[in-house]
This record gives C-alpha cells, structure tokens and sequence, in this order.
C-alpha cells in the first residue's frame, strides 16, 4: 500500500481549506494543538500565548452571553409581568433581535462558548494525564521545560504522592537494596522501573508544507513527503516537524 | 514456581472490566512481600557460601552463582509485578477523581487499602489546587458539547410544568423546544421524544 | 501487543471526530434577518432571507433545528457524484477517492437534522454506506501489504473516521514488523546461524547459563 495507493490530487477532502478564514483564527490554533496532543505519545510544548488568549477570549464571551441573558431575562419578566404570562409574540422576539439579545443569538453565542471551553478544558486535561502518567520521567528529562509553572507543580506533587503511596505499600517492604523507585535493584545501572511515554510507535500526520526529503528509516532512500498528503510515520521521524508546528497529527 | 503468585496479581488486573476496581489483594499481595524477603535470605546465604569458599563473587559461575542469579530474578519480577498492580490501581483511582468527584461512595472505597485511599485524597487535592490556580474547573465538559436545545414531541398530556428557562404547556402531541437538561427526565419516563430530521 | 501505548490517551472518540466535523462549512439560507455574528470561531453573516451563506456545521444544524433556515447540500453529496465515486472506488482497488475529510460525520449530520434539504436523501444515504463498506474493505487488504520493508504508509483521501478506526491495526502492523526486524532481533538469528561456524561471537553474560 506504501505508495501505490495514491488518488489523483483534487485537492479536495481536506478540512482546512477554508477560503471564508483567511486568517487562522485560536479557535482552529487551539483544535490543531489538541490534536496534536491527543495523538502524541508524548507531552509536547504547552502553548503559553494561545491558552492565554483563548481564555480571554472566553472570559470576553462568557460576560457577552451573561449580559444578553440578563438583558433578556429582565425583558422576559417586564412582558410576563405585563403580559401576565403570555408567550412571546413574533413581535417581541423582533424587540429583542433589534437589540441584539434574542434568544437564538443567545444561544448561538452560547453554543460557540461552549466549543471553545470544551477544547481549553479537554487540551488541559490530556497533558494532566500525561504529566500524571510519566510525571518522573518528564521531572528527569528535557521535557520538564515544555509544562507550564502550574503543571510543574501539578507534577511534583503527583510524583510525591505516587512516591509515597509506592513506598508505603511496596517499596519500604521490600529488602534492601530492592527499594528504589527508579531501579529494580541496585544492579541496575539506568533507571529501569520509570514509565516512560512509548516514543516507538506510529503516528498519522499531514504536512502543511511540502517537507522535502526525509530519511524515514536507516539505509532508506530519502523520500519526498508532499503536502496534504496522509502519512504514517514512526513517530521519531517526524517528532521535530510537529515541534515546530509544521506537520499535524491526527 | 517463582513468581506465579505475582502473576495471579496482574491476571486479576486483566481480567477486570477496564476501569473497574476490584478488592484490594491484601493476601496474595503480602503473600508475594514474604515471597520477595524469602527470595533474598537464599540470595544471602548463596552469596555468603561463594565468599567462604573465598571465590571472586564477580567471576566466579558454579552452582550457588545461578542460584543467587534466579532467586535476584525472582525477586526483581515479584517486585515488578507488585509495583504494575500499584500502579495500575492507582491509575484506575484517578480516572475515578475524574468521574465521581473528590468523594468516593462507599462500596469503592471499601476495594481500596490505606495507602490507596490517601493516595486518592492526595491526588484530588493535587488537581484542585491546579485548578485553583487556574481558576478552571476542568471536570467539567468532558464530552463534546452539543446543542443545549432539542425539538421534542410531547408523547402524553404533561400539563404545565415549569423548566429552567421557560413554562410551557406541555400538551399531548405538541411539540416544543426545550433545553436538553430539561427534555431528558421526559424522555426517560416515555413522556416525550425527540424529533430529528 | 507488551509496551502499548495507553490507547486511550491517543485516540479520538465518535463523539470527538464529530465535534471536528461540526467546524467544517457549509452553505445555508437563511430565512430570517440576523446581524453578523461575532463568534469566537470566527465572524459570520449577516443574515438575510433567501440570501445564501456560509456558516460552520454545528452553527447551520442548530438554526435549522430552530427552523431559521435550509441547508444546502453540498455538491459531493449529490447522488450523481455519489454513484460515480462507489463506481471509482470498486474500480480502483489501490486508491480512495477524494471525499472531504468528514464526508461520514457530515453527511451524518445532514441525514439526521436536515433531511428535506437533502435530495433523494435515502438513495444518498445508501450510496454512502456502499462507499464505506468498499473502502473499508481496501483497508484490509491494504493491511495484508505491510510487511517488514514498511516503514511509512501514505495514504491519500482517507478521511478522519476511517483514520480513528484503521489507527489501531496499521500501528500494530507495523509496530511488530519494527520489533522483529530490530537490529538486537537480527542479531539474534545471526547469532543462531553463525554459532555453527567455528567463529563464535561473544554476546555477554546470555551465553554464561549455557557454557557450564
């Protein structure tokens, strides 16, 4: 299937081209790095300046809805007070389209909000997972430097409390020499009992840009990776590109 | 055999229904401890006759030499499988943060052994304060969300009832718009359905 | 297979590959006057009736759940390009044909909230579920093809739900195939071979429990 399974390029069937956003907006930022961080085995780069906005962007929203709602609420009881209790007329739903705060808009508004938070809050909770699950292995190695302040801390405390529960209910019952976290014993030259994220495996990605010639494997011809394309790549071949933003998982 | 206890451990694990928990083991679980402390006296007293026999411990490969490689081996495997069987607990224990909340019900917290039962408060206490600082509920919103509104199609007279945005007048084959939150309790006694299409 | 990654952690849910789809565009018309929407997602509208525009998925769906427009369905989803893509895909056994990354969740979507927009939509529903079932079957036969010489798998026009579901199978594949064909692995048949010959390599303490 390697490369023969090629369709003529119509440039057609990918989500991204979207000729109506010209510009990337966060929200498809965002989606890309969730993604990415879904489909990485590792924990990548936090995204500083993208989270941040994003929140903003949400605190922004969250006050535009509250407000509508607020408007709509307060006109919704003035007409049941005095319309006592009847639904609302065409008419007045017309009121409120003019002022921009009928119950459609709201929800839209809402529903938009709702997306957005869910990306924040799922991204969040993917690398929390992550942190939890390597949280010693990332302690001791380059990736430290890519959690946030609060993730650092988030990890040290989870490794504290798993290194605490491990010892009390193994570790400190085990001989001497035996005892260690990190090692199976004192024999062990490397840290060997440290669950590290599987780096070794697969990965669907697509380049944005046409990346050249890649060596893929060791005594492999180089091979052209095209853009657009779909491509299952150990994931050590392409790690920097994802790094660098220019090629997506999925 | 060495090491078959150990394995009972992780089988118990595998064959549990993914994200469930199961009792604690206490009795295979200590059962292994003493297996691991038994492992390394022989370890010792083989490791000892090598140096009466003033043989160099580091080259020397007779008899007692594969003795004390196999119960090393044994030993590092028990304590390898004691740690997987923590650790996967412990994993289990977190996902229940995630879907049950900082209080676990009872009959949960009763599979969990003391360290566990910390472990799990520790951790909880460990996502809150990051939330706090984030001044993010991240429990929240863990599925995709969809429309808070569905059409739905009143099955049976309900009558007016009052819901958390509006007080309609459910009757008898109307159809209205309401919020899923609200829609549901219907739906579930076979009051009401929702319309697609 | 041992060594897994938590496959959990780096899969995407029905749910999740839908909530993507629902950021893809479509065009509507509307039937009521709305000013431009001002959405995190981006700006959209204004709306006029009978005046076409383009709005994302999730946000076409809801107003015309609230009967505040029609959808148009797309071109792709017509049930003329439709036969011809079943036609193309049974016809070329080692290719997929261009469909949009969603072409499944979309077209679920439509099916579900907007079925008097979509003409001949029973016959379209079919064609699709066809077109499905002839691809998958590719798949199958593509994973027949892995091999030990496979160290990257290009694929063009496959979509995001096919993706989500093939991911397991194409990364075991190709996952044993790199576990037996590691260099400690080959060493290891070298080893076998060689130990015949008078030259016998030396590959530390393993050969300690076999010379007594």
């Amino acid at each position: 299937m390697a490369s023969s399974s090629e369709g003529l390029g119509l440039g057609f069937g990918s989500e991204d081209v979207d000729p109506s956003i010209a510009m990337t907006t966060d929200v498809e930022l965002l989606k890309r790095a969730w993604r990415n961080e879904k489909a990485a085995p590792e924990i990548l780069q936090f995204q500083h300046e993208l989270v941040q906005r994003s929140r903003e962007q949400v605190q922004l929203m969250t006050i535009t809805v509250q407000m509508q709602l607020n408007i709509f609420t307060a006109f919704d009881l003035a007409v049941k007070t005095f319309c006592g209790g009847m639904m609302f007329k065409e008419e007045t739903v017309e009121d409120f389209e003019q002022n921009g705060a009928d119950p459609l808009t709201v929800s839209v508004y809402q529903m938009d909000l709702d997306r957005m938070q869910f990306l924040l809050r799922s991204y969040l909770r993917i690398r929390l997972q992550k942190i939890v699950k390597y949280a010693i292995h990332i302690s001791k190695s380059e990736a430290w430097s890519r959690l946030s302040e609060q993730e650092q801390k988030f990890a040290k405390r989870c490794m504290d409390d798993m290194e605490k529960h491990l010892n009390q209910s193994v570790l400190s019952r085990l001989p001497y020499g035996y005892q260690s976290i990190l090692k199976q014993s004192i024999s062990s030259e490397e840290d060997d009992m440290v669950p590290q994220p599987h780096l070794d495996t697969y990965v669907f990605c697509k380049s944005r840009t046409p990346l050249g010639a890649l060596q893929i494997a060791d005594g492999e011809d180089p091979m052209d990776v095209l853009a657009d394309f779909l491509y299952l790549f150990h994931y050590k071949s392409i790690r920097s590109f994802v790094e660098s933003g220019q090629v997506d998982l999925f | 055999m060495y090491g078959r206890r150990a394995s009972q451990l992780l089988k118990e694990l595998s064959t549990c229904e993914p994200g469930q928990l199961t009792s604690f083991n206490t009795d295979v679980f200590d059962q292994v401890l003493k297996e691991c402390n038994a492992h390394h006296l022989e370890l010792q007293s083989l490791m000892r006759k090598i140096q009466e026999e003033e043989l160099d411990v580091q080259t020397t490969k007779n008899a007692e030499h594969f003795g004390a490689v196999i119960h090393h081996l044994s030993l590092m495997r028990n304590k390898r499988c004691l740690m997987a069987y923590m650790y996967n607990r412990a994993q289990i224990i977190q996902s229940l943060r995630w879907k049950l909340g900082p209080v676990l019900p009872q009959e949960i917290q009763e599979k969990l052994n003391f360290s566990e039962e910390e472990y799990f408060k520790n951790y909880s206490a460990a996502l809150e304060s990051y939330a706090s600082e984030l001044e993010l509920d991240l429990t929240v919103d863990m599925v995709p969300p969809k429309d808070p509104y569905i059409k739905v199609r009143v099955l049976d007279d309900i009558g007016d009832v009052l819901l958390s945005d509006q007080s309609p007048n459910l009757a008898r084959h109307s159809i209205h718009f309401l919020k899923r939150t609200d829609a549901e309790q219907f739906i579930s006694q076979g009051l009401m359905e929702e319309l697609l299409g | 297979m041992a060594g897994q990654s938590d496959p959990s952690l780096s899969m995407f849910s029905a749910a999740e590959v839908e909530f993507l789809a629902e950021d893809e565009m479509v065009e509507i018309v509307p039937n009521l006057n709305m000013d431009t929407l001002n959405l995190i997602c981006g700006d959209f509208g204004p709306f006029r009736p009978q005046m076409a525009t383009s709005v994302p998925l999730w946000l076409a769906v809801a107003l015309k759940k609230r009967g505040k427009c029609t959808i148009r369905s797309p071109q792709w989803m017509s049930v003329e390009n439709l036969t011809q893509v079943l036609e193309a895909e049974r016809d070329s056994p080692a290719q997929f044909q261009p469909l949009p990354f969603h072409y499944v969740e979309i077209s679920r979507l439509l099916f579900d909230n907007a079925r008097d927009d979509i003409p001949d939509m029973y016959m379209a529903r079919s064609l699709i579920e066809d077109i499905r079932d002839v691809r998958f079957h590719k798949f199958e036969t593509g994973l027949e093809k892995i091999s030990s010489s496979t160290h990257v798998v290009k694929l063009k026009n496959l979509s995001a739900m096919e993706v989500n579901i093939v991911r397991p199978f194409f990364v075991r594949a190709l996952q044993a195939f790199a576990k037996h064909d590691s260099p400690q692995m080959i060493h290891h048949q070298q080893d076998a071979m060689s130990s015949r010959q008078t030259h016998v390599q030396d590959d530390g303490p393993r050969r300690d429990l076999r010379r007594r």
